[in-house]
């Protein structure tokens, strides 16, 4: 066989197992798609209407279970626990109606898959900017994820202290 | 109207400067050394130093806000952190090479096993006032004394004038320091 067609067959070769890939994701990279999706929906911009805000609200309610539990517990502030879907719409709801834009990003990411695939926890590092503010807001959080009925959902999520 | 005719060999040798210039005398020796100089660029700015740009004021005057330096991830390949290091410490447990996009710059002040303290603003470290010259505003603090594990560190800002509740101090672990500061 002459180089040129086996240069050839080796790039046939990735292309197929890149196309497998991508058809076919894993766990981890479901869930990290997942978590883009929600950093974006957990942003949203200035002059929002009503009807957009509850929409952005609904939509962050989605990633979650509906019997999610959220402990946001930062040195210097309240203590937040939050049962339930509902509450974490009302809470996101009341947050776009307080601060005037919000930019999410996941820059961190840690999975762990566990062996029965329908379950895993997340460690992350949020990076939050609140429009008009000139520090940003960094904090660790762990999510423990769910599959279920083919989704991977929120069931709890809770602040971790890097530094105790 | 006046008008210029440029000659030919002048036309080649401007041609020939602008390629110089561009892409070298000889195209695929500067493509091989491109690709070579983005290959250790990687390389050493992802698994070696580690640029970052302070946001905050935890670590004034030492490092200003804004400012840039780097983290050496390889100060601590042979030898573990010493009192008075700045270090980066990582927010997500580690999980293979991959370096952190944010971490805490923090120094130094207590080893394992050490009990730590802050009473009116000094560092006891197992009951001994500790020196610190890079401390330059003034403090209050006052915190319950702090045994460290075997494998933790007591990290703190330099920048002691912010309120105690602003400012984020205490262990870490010695998996989440990443690495020691340069510059």
């Amino acid at each position: 066989m002459k180089w040129p067609r086996v240069i050839l067959l080796i790039v046939v070769a990735a292309l197929v197992a890149w196309a497998w890939v991508a058809l076919h994701p894993g766990p981890e990279r479901l869930i990290r798609r997942r978590l883009d999706k929600l950093a974006h929906v957990a942003s949203f911009g200035p002059n929002q209407g009503y009807l957009s805000k509850l929409a952005g609200a609904q939509s962050l309610a989605d990633f979650c279970a509906t019997n999610i539990d959220v402990n946001v517990d930062v040195p210097g502030r309240q203590e937040l626990r939050l049962a339930g879907r509902e509450d974490v719409q009302q809470a996101a709801l009341a947050l776009r109606a307080s601060v005037a834009g919000l930019a999410v990003t996941f820059p961190d990411v840690t999975i762990v898959v566990n062996a029965d695939k329908e379950s895993a926890v997340a460690d992350l590092t949020v990076q939050a900017r609140v429009a008009g503010e000139h520090d940003m807001i960094v904090q660790e959080v762990k999510l423990t994820m769910q599959k279920i009925e083919g989704q991977w959902l929120i069931v709890k999520a809770e602040t971790v202290r890097t530094l105790r | 109207m006046i008008e210029t005719k440029s000659e030919p060999g002048q036309q080649r040798r401007s041609a020939n400067w602008l390629q110089i210039v561009t892409i070298g005398r000889n195209p695929k020796t500067t493509l091989i050394r491109a690709a070579v100089l983005a290959v250790l660029c990687v390389v050493v700015f992802r698994w070696m130093l580690l640029p970052v740009r302070i946001q905050g004021i935890s670590m004034t005057p030492t490092y200003a806000d804004h400012s840039f330096h780097f983290v050496n991830r390889l100060a601590y390949l042979w030898s573990q952190p010493k009192r008075g290091d700045v270090v980066g410490i990582r927010l997500t447990p580690p999980q293979g090479l991959p370096a952190p996009h944010i971490m805490y710059f923090k120094r130094i002040i207590g080893l394992p096993g050490e009990s730590i303290s802050f009473a009116n603003g000094r560092v006891l470290v197992n009951g001994q006032t500790l020196d610190e010259p890079y401390e330059k505003g003034s403090c209050d603090w006052n915190t319950d004394a702090v045994t460290l594990g075997a494998d933790e560190y007591f990290v703190v800002g330099d920048n002691r004038s912010m309120a105690k509740e602003e400012h984020v101090f205490g262990r870490a672990e010695r998996s989440r320091i990443v690495g020691k500061a340069l510059l």
